[in-house]
């Protein structure tokens, strides 16, 4: 295990650090992520090391030397910001001729979500959201500029089917809000396909001891968006819907308030099913 | 001499949150940030290329008055100086940094803020970073009071701050440059350039190791703020990501 190395703005990230980049054309250049700028640009003659980068947040500086990527890990409380193909979980405001508006996060613009671009929505059928209601939605563009609009979308418009799946309208459940950061995590969790492991994904227990310990009242159906809101739903559950939903809710909550350790999510999961009496 | 205590994103539903303890002065500031968000007020006023920064200082007891409204408006200043206003999804919006002032002896209608600015600076930069708010460097600011027989004390105590001649704040971004110098009271030439280079003297051995390669750890090179601002960012990301580098 190597030290992480931490950053503060206008610090300059050391060449060491940076993955190698060989100065002919065919290799892939340096991809610079959040949290980093690139302030003076190499010329064509001379050396890559005379490239200049410094953060502009303060992070744990991460590479990927494979991919040619550097970024900053910055604080995960802070606000969301709209990226090209992030999954988001989008609460519409109101709806207009062609848009439906959209809340991603409070105090921000609306972002736009075309009333046609759902799965197999035409002008004749298509859905009918209500304020309030809750879309599973794609960030398409983030627009340019001072006026920039964020576009969101149901479907992959290439192929017209809602990809990946589960895009689109969700109904019944809850919303429970959790920090930007806990959102990746929970989405890396969620994602990969290592549900038996002990040692859990990006650190996280929660979900698959969840799994293991609500399969008998039917298990349950976690939508999680980066905007930092996670959907939870027990449609099989029926008297223990509500009890199974806030025991999810609350693991997440405090899992994220207090930063828990896997042995201390573990006792975490326990207790709160005991708790609502989901568990002897 | 005691070293200020900080920490880092203690507000949970803030985008970013920090306080700062200033011992010697006794004022702790909680500053809460917020960006980017809209400012539906004034949305005709915002500068198209650019964020707007707005600062709000809540003083403990009393209601906010002129004072606050200066001391706000050199903040807002100081601070859009540091903050990368132009990067992506920053035009147009706002940042609001809220400052609330909750120990401390109040200052009054006639009273000065310049021994509140570290503690008011500290806690917006560390709260600025916490937000992960884009700036192009870190800063430290350093309090100083000049006596009546011209003696200059660094970081006063409240009875030297009442009895001085001049206050003065300095403040240091992280590439050298001078960011913040305020004077109040009569203060000739010479006595400036002094504490001047008092403070740059104090910025760089903060920053710039001894001779030997290692940083000294006596007193006086000991207690400069710009480490205890990079201690307390690297603890808190340490503890958030735990999870990922422990497991390695």
């Amino acid at each position: 295990m190597t030290t992480p190395l931490i950053l503060l703005p206008g610090d300059e990230v050391p060449n060491d650090h940076l993955p190698t980049i060989k100065s002919h054309a065919k290799s892939a250049p340096l991809k610079i992520g959040q949290g980093l700028r690139l302030v003076s640009q190499p010329s064509t003659t001379s050396t890559p090391q005379s490239r200049v980068l410094k953060a502009t947040q303060a992070g744990i500086l991460t590479t990927d030397s494979k991919r040619k990527i550097v970024s900053l890990l910055s604080f995960p409380n802070r606000r969301y910001t709209p990226t090209v193909n992030d999954l988001v979980l989008a609460q519409v405001h109101h709806s207009s001729a062609d848009y439906f508006h959209c809340i991603l996060t409070p105090h921000t613009p609306h972002a736009f979500l075309p009333q046609l671009s759902f799965e197999g929505a035409s002008k004749k059928t298509r859905p009918n959201l209500k304020q309030g209601d809750l879309v599973y939605a794609r960030v398409l563009s983030t627009g340019v500029g001072a006026s920039a609009e964020v576009e969101l979308t149901c479907v992959n418009p290439a192929t017209g089917k809602a990809e990946p799946g589960g895009l689109g309208p969700v109904t019944g459940g809850t919303v429970f809000d959790v920090s930007t950061g806990m959102a990746a995590r929970l989405l890396l969790a969620t994602s990969s396909r290592a549900d038996d492991s002990d040692d859990g994904v990006a650190g996280l227990v929660i979900i698959s001891e969840l799994g293991r310990k609500l399969a008998n009242v039917g298990g349950f159906e976690l939508a999680v968006g980066r905007n930092g809101r996670v959907w939870v739903d027990c449609p099989d559950a029926e008297e223990h819907a509500v009890p199974a939903i806030l025991a999810i809710g609350r693991c997440m909550q405090l899992t994220d308030e207090h930063n828990l350790d896997l042995a201390d999510q573990k006792k975490l999961v326990t207790r709160t099913l005991r708790e609502l009496k989901l568990a002897s | 001499m005691a070293a200020p205590i900080a920490s880092i994103s203690d507000a949970f539903r803030a985008d970013g949150s920090a306080s700062y303890k200033c011992p010697v002065t006794g004022y702790r500031v909680l500053a809460a940030v917020n960006a980017p968000v809209e400012l539906p007020a004034r949305k005709g006023a915002l500068k198209p290329q650019e964020a707007t920064v707005e600062v709000s200082i809540r003083p403990g007891k009393l209601s906010p008055s002129v004072v606050e409204k200066s001391a706000e408006s050199i903040l807002r200043r100081m601070l859009a100086s540091v903050i990368l206003r132009r990067h992506a999804g920053y035009p147009r919006r706002g940042v609001v940094i809220t400052l609330a002032v909750v120990e401390g002896e109040p200052v009054g209608r006639s009273g000065t803020y310049l021994p509140l600015m570290p503690a008011l600076l500290h806690s917006s930069l560390l709260a600025l970073m916490s937000a992960a708010v884009p700036l192009s460097c870190t800063f430290m600011t350093l309090f100083f009071a000049v006596t009546r027989s011209d003696e200059i004390v660094r970081d006063p105590t409240p009875a030297a701050i009442k009895d001085a001649e001049s206050l003065h704040v300095i403040s240091f971004s992280s590439t050298g440059r001078t960011l913040l110098d305020l004077v109040d009271g009569p203060c000739d030439l010479d006595i400036w350039a002094t504490i001047h280079q008092q403070a740059k003297d104090i910025y760089q051995g903060a920053a710039v190791p001894g001779p030997d390669g290692d940083i000294s750890m006596d007193e006086e090179s000991n207690n400069a703020p710009g480490d205890i601002i990079r201690e307390t960012v690297e603890d808190r990301l340490r503890r958030d990501y735990r999870w990922e580098f422990e497991t390695l």
